[in-house]
């Protein structure tokens, strides 16, 4: 019963570099100096990145104009919904004391809107913004079909709360010449939203390929009717509408609105002056305690005008060198401690 | 009905008492016995399914994630796509049952082989051939040589005379001595009649199927009379029949009746510390959630209240919401949703891979392999390795563990000569080595050719036919009841019930004075070629307290003859004064062999008067038949025999101890492992053995020896132990003192105590049986862990178990029993971690092992190396594991306050899918399963490197250390950097055009990481990430060891300091033997096998042979 050696094949395990552990391998093996070199370098870096950043960030301009106050009467009317369909406007004056050289962009910016709630994400239905299936609102609820049964198009919460504003800037040339500034609308979204994840339901005409749908509540004019003077900024693929459908994380946010078309007295960006932004005040805030204003800036390389990554490098390359020095200080304090007599007795 | 008495407790069907008859299979079938079928499997096709997936059902995590996707599966609260639990528990679920699968095949092709064995059975007359599986209660089988016991069955007749049958058990207890089991008369007569045979209608009752491997009761009725049944009729199934050409039996127990499945009952399954802890942290992990949100969900409430509800006009509330309060309620479940990553779902797969990958190492490691046996090293459970780190007691057996059981006649003392010493030319003392030339045995046909002596002078001396040494083996190869079995010509083995015996009659053998073969009054030698009968005349046999035994033979040459062999203290006292000079050399000769740790024996002789002989013997008989105090009466009266002797020498015998024994054992105590050894063996020989192997060391302070036979006498003891190791720890306001008298609830754990120097304690079987009485036990405990090493002896298999719990029980520390034979089966099994040696004796060790291999010396390798190994990288991955998980949660909690509690997630839901089951999990893995902190040379000779594990430092409650890879292999490399990548892959591929526009509701996120990866702010971000999570890591493993040594960091140090300057290669320790001890004579075997040998019924010597001889 018992099987010798010889009978049957030798059960010795495989010697390979798995199987015995020994697979070649760099050991992590950080010495004193290399640690301490590392942390000098790494707070090195940070200090320059974190200069380099804050100096970038200090060369754009930013100017923001919060009208929530300032347009305290329009509100007012907005937060009665039957008053929808009169018009409000605003204006809302302000100097420039510096040219905003370069690229000059203009955002809205949106205080305590939530655009990141559960349910208002999931209330729309990207295969009907696809424009295959205008009908298909199965994920739009609480806005997928109107009181009378018929689809909406756009649905869902978050194409309902569309932000309809009209923001237009206006240059005060000379004390009577207020002249305004040309902005462009195109380019302010995402290729890949413009041109694949936006498309209009193919038909002869925009109102016709809408047809058996009705429009958000919220909005006064059905979709194919966004933009009455560019045509082919309609439907699912005016520009404001494929911003305002990304939406943004966090319930302070700004969106791109406009850009500056550099031309005639705008060729160097926005001379120093004065301005006013005249708002046609559609959109309420003051019910659930959102505020509105109005940002224009320029942009470097590192992004806007916000200076936190800046500072964060430097904090964090400040607190490295006072880390590795105090480290330092330490490790040559005790260093002689480490090797005792006794261990060495024991070696 | 006295004869059942045991039934009651050991019975759990409802079968009363078995009744059965032979040979007729209907009256048998109206019991229902089951048939001799053994099933060890767990599942069938039909119900794998169902029940694997039952079974998986009951662990919590897994249930939880059940609970879960229930909760998913209700639209109002569902937070997260369905998918993102499906998907990983599936994954989960399918590992776990492929394993399972793969394991019940084995078992099924296991049962399989097994029970389609043949065996001869009797039907209609004949002997016919059929399947193990069809055997029946009743059936009559006939069983040959070398064959198994097919089922547990009355034996009925065998070849031998008397029906005598002999076995071998060594599957059943791991015995591999052969026992005698023999069949009563009025079967017996049968023999292999098979018309008898098939006649035979005895009806058997007998008790119901239990596990008593050594009780059996039950009556046999045939033709009208009672015939009483017990267990030395009984042939067990496992057992193995030896030297007997055929037998028959009646089958009692069939399959699972049988006592040898009885006792193969379930194992319980052995959990270690960690799973433990992983447990209770998993319970924390719920309470956390719960906790998290309870406080999102008040949140939630409070933001609804104040903002959600102005903000109706561009997200209104479901109609089933009633109030905030409600809204709150759902988004409790919606959190416990999203937070449910916190819950490690794949933790206790990845537990069960790492701990799989780490066993495989363990069977892989060529280190312990063992080529002389062909066996690596295996582990045969793949659950406790981490505890491998943590050992902190070893109780280790000694027989065949520490010993190889492997008896060797070293030297010998032949008339005040000293054999066995090797010089060299020059007259100097060598070391005896492989290469040292063995002795030619060549001219004596009849030895054996493994037996190797060094002397030449030895053999010279026999050949040249001196006296002296003649009578010397004569004696030997009379003296003793050893049995030979001679199957080939000239081709003798023998039987010895002592490895001692058969050492030094196999010894008498080679040097020309062959035992052969005995009868129950003679016994045959060869001598020097030349076959001589002696006549048996008795045999004073051997106890514990004679310590000798005797036989007295009438020589051809018609001599009354006694010979003698024992411990040299007895017998010197029994010799006839003009030995004295020798006694005295020979004495020289004892001290120098004890020196060399050598066990020995004084071999005599007296010549008798045939008249004096004849007279003590008549003495003899008389006192034989006595029934009162017969015990002593004849120790009274073969003292009368036994005296007067002539020395003949002495011998020394070799207990080798197994390789590596001393380094492995030196190792193990620089580890701070305390090793207690627990032997059925006699004090003596336990202690020798101690020595020799250095669990005592002669520097040792002092050895308590506790040998009390009375409670009282044993507290004595053990408190005046204490009193000399730590004599505070007597007094009132000691600690551990104070804090027993609160007498604490079970389970509590005392305090390590540390002595004030070394010591070491031995206490015998007899008085541990007081010491573990309630009142004592605590008493043993404090004192027994207090020194360095302990010796138990004389140690049944349960008291071993018992100790081994006592530790376990009141130190909280992890245990670790080693054996080999089938008497340290209990212990293997009540301690934390159970290794068998699969060695000498039989495979019982080690099939209830957790992990076996063949050498002691491998423990070393195991516990310092893989067991280091497991403990360091299964606490870096739970680290790690609950750190990600955490991370990963902790997110959603921050967001929460930013998304209005709406139970909005940060990361899109394929990630979240993906998170823990594929982007992290394969980094986390190649940590555990490739890291090595320090490499294995290193932590072989550095053993302090072991003690965090046993303190359980480095993954408790408190700690959570961070991912800290050391030892960055190509798989390591692989495994991160090409899990980030293929993070990047997923991402794209996830993010596509086409994927989007397939299914544009699924997958919203096109573009998106197209657009974001352009963006400098992304990248510079995560540069800061990186260095804001590795810094303050760094840092701290920087000045931990400068602020917080422990040794371990010197050690590290020390090693470190050794890579740059190479030390050169630790002088190997010298195998040193103390001086002054004097190991005693130790027969190991039980007494009073001479009786069985002059009673005649154990010979098997057939006449004819034997008269061949005799010619």
């Amino acid at each position: 019963m018992k099987r010798t050696p010889q009978d049957c094949p030798s059960r010795l395990p495989e010697n390979t570099a798995v199987k015995q552990q020994q697979l070649p391998a760099c050991r992590l093996q950080l010495s004193a100096t290399g640690i301490l070199s590392g942390f000098f370098a790494t707070g090195v870096f940070c200090l320059g990145m974190g200069v380099i950043l804050i100096l970038s960030a200090k060369s754009s301009m930013e100017i923001e104009i919060n009208y929530t106050k300032i347009c305290a009467s329009c509100a007012k009317l907005r937060e009665n919904a039957r008053n929808f369909d009169k018009e409000c406007t605003c204006s809302i004056p302000f100097h420039l004391t510096q040219t905003m050289r370069g690229n000059v962009y203009m955002y809205y910016k949106l205080y305590g809107f939530y655009q990141n709630l559960h349910g208002y994400l999931l209330s729309r239905s990207n295969s009907q913004l696809l424009g295959t299936d205008v009908k298909d609102v199965e994920t739009c609820a609480p806005f997928s079909k109107s009181h009378d049964g018929t689809p909406i198009a756009p649905c869902g919460a978050i194409a309902n709360s569309l932000f309809n504003d009209t923001i237009i800037l206006s240059y005060k040339l000379n004390s009577s010449v207020h002249i305004q500034v040309p902005m462009l609308r195109s380019g302010i979204t995402w290729w890949t939203d413009k041109y694949i994840k936006f498309r209009n339901p193919s038909s002869s005409n925009l109102s016709s390929a809408f047809a058996g749908t009705t429009k958000p509540p919220s909005w006064p004019k059905p979709v194919y009717e966004l933009d009455e003077n560019d045509p082919g900024n309609n439907g699912f693929l005016n520009d404001d509408f494929i911003v305002w459908m990304r939406t943004a994380a966090f319930p302070t946010f700004k969106k791109l609105y406009r850009r500056l078309s550099r031309t005639q007295h705008f060729i160097e960006g926005l001379p120093a002056g004065n301005y006013s932004f005249n708002v046609s005040y559609n959109f309420p805030v003051t019910r659930f305690q959102g505020e509105k204003s109005v940002v224009l800036s320029t942009l470097t390389w590192s992004g806007g005008h916000s200076l936190f990554l800046g500072l964060a490098y430097t904090v964090t390359g400040a607190m490295t060198w006072l880390a590795a020095f105090s480290m330092m200080a330490v490790h040559l304090k005790l260093k002689g401690k480490r090797f005792s007599p006794d261990d060495k007795v024991k070696l | 009905m006295s004869l059942f008495e045991s039934q009651s407790e050991n019975r759990q069907s409802g079968e009363p008492e078995r009744c059965l008859q032979a040979n007729n299979r209907e009256f048998n079938t109206l019991f229902g016995y089951p048939n001799n079928t053994i099933k060890t499997s767990k599942y069938n096709v039909l119900n794998f399914l169902p029940l694997n997936l039952f079974e998986q059902f009951q662990r919590l995590a897994n249930a939880y994630f059940l609970i879960l996707l229930f909760l998913q599966l209700i639209p109002q609260i569902s937070s997260l796509a369905w998918y993102t639990t499906v998907i990983p528990l599936m994954v989960v679920l399918s590992i776990t049952a492929v394993k399972d699968a793969i394991d019940d095949l084995k078992r099924h092709q296991n049962d399989n082989q097994v029970n389609n064995r043949s065996v001869l059975v009797l039907t209609n007359g004949r002997m016919k051939e059929d399947k193990w599986m069809n055997i029946q209660v009743g059936d009559i089988v006939k069983v040959e040589n070398n064959q198994s016991v097919t089922a547990d069955m009355l034996l009925l007749s065998s070849s031998e005379p008397y029906s005598l049958t002999y076995i071998e058990t060594a599957e059943l207890d791991g015995e591999t001595n052969l026992k005698v089991k023999q069949a009563i008369s009025v079967t017996s007569d049968m023999e292999n009649n098979l018309k008898l045979l098939s006649a035979f209608d005895g009806e058997v009752r007998c008790e119901s199927p239990n596990n008593k491997l050594d009780k059996f009761a039950g009556i046999l009725t045939y033709k009208g009379k009672n015939y009483i049944l017990d267990h030395d009729k009984l042939l067990l199934r496992g057992c193995v029949i030896r030297n007997t050409d055929w037998c028959y039996g009646l089958v009692i127990y069939t399959g699972p009746d049988t006592k040898l499945m009885q006792n193969c009952g379930k194992s319980t399954f052995k959990r270690t510390h960690i799973d433990h802890l992983m447990n209770v942290l998993v319970l924390w992990i719920f309470l956390f959630l719960g906790s998290m949100c309870f406080i999102l969900a008040v949140g939630h409430g409070i933001w609804e209240n104040k903002k959600g509800y102005y903000f109706q006009n561009f997200l209104p509330w479901k109609e089933y919401v009633s109030s905030s309060v409600v809204s709150a309620i759902l988004m409790f479940w919606s959190y416990f949703i999203i937070l449910n990553t916190v819950v490690p779902i794949s933790l206790y797969v990845s537990v069960e891979i790492i701990r799989l990958g780490n066993s495989y190492y363990i069977n892989w490691d060529r280190k312990m392999f063992y080529a002389p046996k062909n066996t690596p090293a295996q582990a045969r459970t793949t659950t406790l390795n981490e505890e491998l780190g943590q050992v902190k007691y070893v109780f280790s057996d000694k027989t065949g563990t520490l010993t190889q059981n492997i008896m060797i006649f070293k030297k010998c003392s032949i008339n005040g000569t000293l054999y066995g010493d090797v010089y060299d030319k020059n007259g100097q003392r060598v070391e005896v080595s492989e290469k040292t030339e063995k002795v030619d045995f060549s001219y004596n046909k009849l030895a054996d050719p493994k037996f190797s002596f060094y002397d030449k002078t030895l053999v010279e001396a026999v050949k040249r036919g001196d006296g002296r040494v003649h009578l010397f083996f004569l004696s030997l190869s009379l003296c003793h009841t050893v049995m030979s079995e001679e199957k080939v010509e000239g081709e003798l083995v023998y039987q010895a019930q002592s490895p001692d015996e058969g050492a030094l009659v196999t010894a008498a053998r080679n040097f020309g004075f062959a035992f052969r073969s005995r009868t129950s009054e003679t016994i045959t030698v060869v001598e020097m070629g030349e076959t001589k009968v002696y006549q048996l005349l008795a045999i004073l046999d051997f106890d514990n307290v004679r310590k000798r035994m005797s036989v007295i033979v009438r020589t051809p040459e018609d001599r009354v003859m006694l010979f003698c062999k024992g411990a040299d203290t007895i017998v010197c006292q029994l010799l006839h004064p003009s030995c004295r000079s020798l006694g005295d050399v020979t004495m020289e000769h004892l001290d120098d062999f004890a020196i060399e740790g050598l066990r020995t024996l004084m071999v005599a002789y007296r010549e008798l008067d045939n008249a004096f002989f004849q007279a003590w013997s008549k003495k003899h008989s008389e006192v034989c038949l006595s029934l009162e105090d017969r015990e002593n009466k004849i120790s009274n009266v073969s003292e009368e025999i036994e005296k007067d002797l002539m020395l003949l020498g002495a011998t020394a015998i070799e207990d080798k101890l197994q390789d590596g024994v001393l380094e492995t054992i030196i190792t193990l105590n620089k580890a701070k492992i305390k090793m207690w050894t627990l032997t059925g063996d006699k004090q003596e020989t336990a202690v020798n053995i101690a020595y020799a192997c250095n669990i005592f060391e002669d520097e040792m302070d002092e050895i308590f020896i506790v040998e009390g036979k009375d409670d009282e006498t044993i507290w004595q003891e053990l408190r005046s132990a204490r009193a000399k190791m730590k004599p505070e720890s007597l007094l009132e306001s000691d600690p551990v003192n104070s804090y027993l008298t609160m007498k604490p609830k079970m389970p509590f754990k005392i305090p390590e105590e540390v002595p004030n120097g070394n010591y070491g304690l031995v206490i015998n079987g007899y008085s541990l049986a007081y010491a573990l009485e309630g009142n004592l036990e605590l008493e043993l405990l404090r004192t027994a862990c207090m020194c360095k090493a302990v010796i138990c002896c004389r140690m049944t298999p349960l008291q071993k178990a018992q100790v081994v719990e006592l530790v376990k029980r009141y130190k909280k520390v992890v245990t670790l029993a080693i054996g080999d034979g089938a008497n340290d089966v209990s212990m293997i099994k009540a301690a934390h971690i159970g290794i068998g040696i699969s060695g000498q004796e039989g495979m019982q060790a080690m099939l209830n092992s957790d992990y076996a291999f063949c050498q002691f010396h491998y423990l070393r390798r195991l516990l310092l190396v893989h067991g280091r190994w497991s403990y360091n990288r299964m606490c870096k991955f739970l680290s790690y594991f609950f750190y990600k998980n955490f991370v990963f949660t902790l997110v959603h909690f921050w967001y929460a306050f930013f998304s209005g509690f709406s139970a909005q997630t940060v990361y899109d839901t394929w990630f979240i899918t993906f998170y823990n089951l594929v982007y992290t999990s394969l980094p986390v893995l190649g940590l555990s399963l490739f890291d090595q902190d320090v490499n294995e040379t290193w932590s072989l000779r550095f053993p302090e490197l072991y003690e965090p594990g046993q303190h359980n430092l480095y993954f408790n409650k408190k700690e959570f250390i961070a991912l800290e890879t050391t030892y960055w292999t190509m798989i390591s490399h692989f495994f991160i950097w090409g899990s980030l990548g293929f993070y990047f892959c997923v991402l794209f591929f996830l993010y596509s055009d086409g994927l989007c526009l397939m299914f544009p509701n699924v997958f919203q996120f096109l573009g998106v990481a197209r657009n974001i990866l352009k963006l400098p702010q992304l990248w510079l971000s995560l540069v800061l990430s990186v260095v804001l999570c590795m810094l303050p890591v760094i840092g701290y493993q920087f000045l931990k060891p400068l602020f917080w040594p422990v040794s371990v960091d010197k050690v590290i140090d020390r090693i470190h300091h050794c890579m740059r300057h190479p030390l050169p290669p630790p002088i190997r320790t010298k195998v040193k033997h103390a001086s002054s001890r004097r190991s005693a004579y130790a027969f190991s075997h039980k007494q009073g096998f001479g009786a069985l040998i002059t009673s005649g019924k154990t010979m098997k010597g057939k006449p004819k042979k034997s008269s061949l001889l005799k010619k």
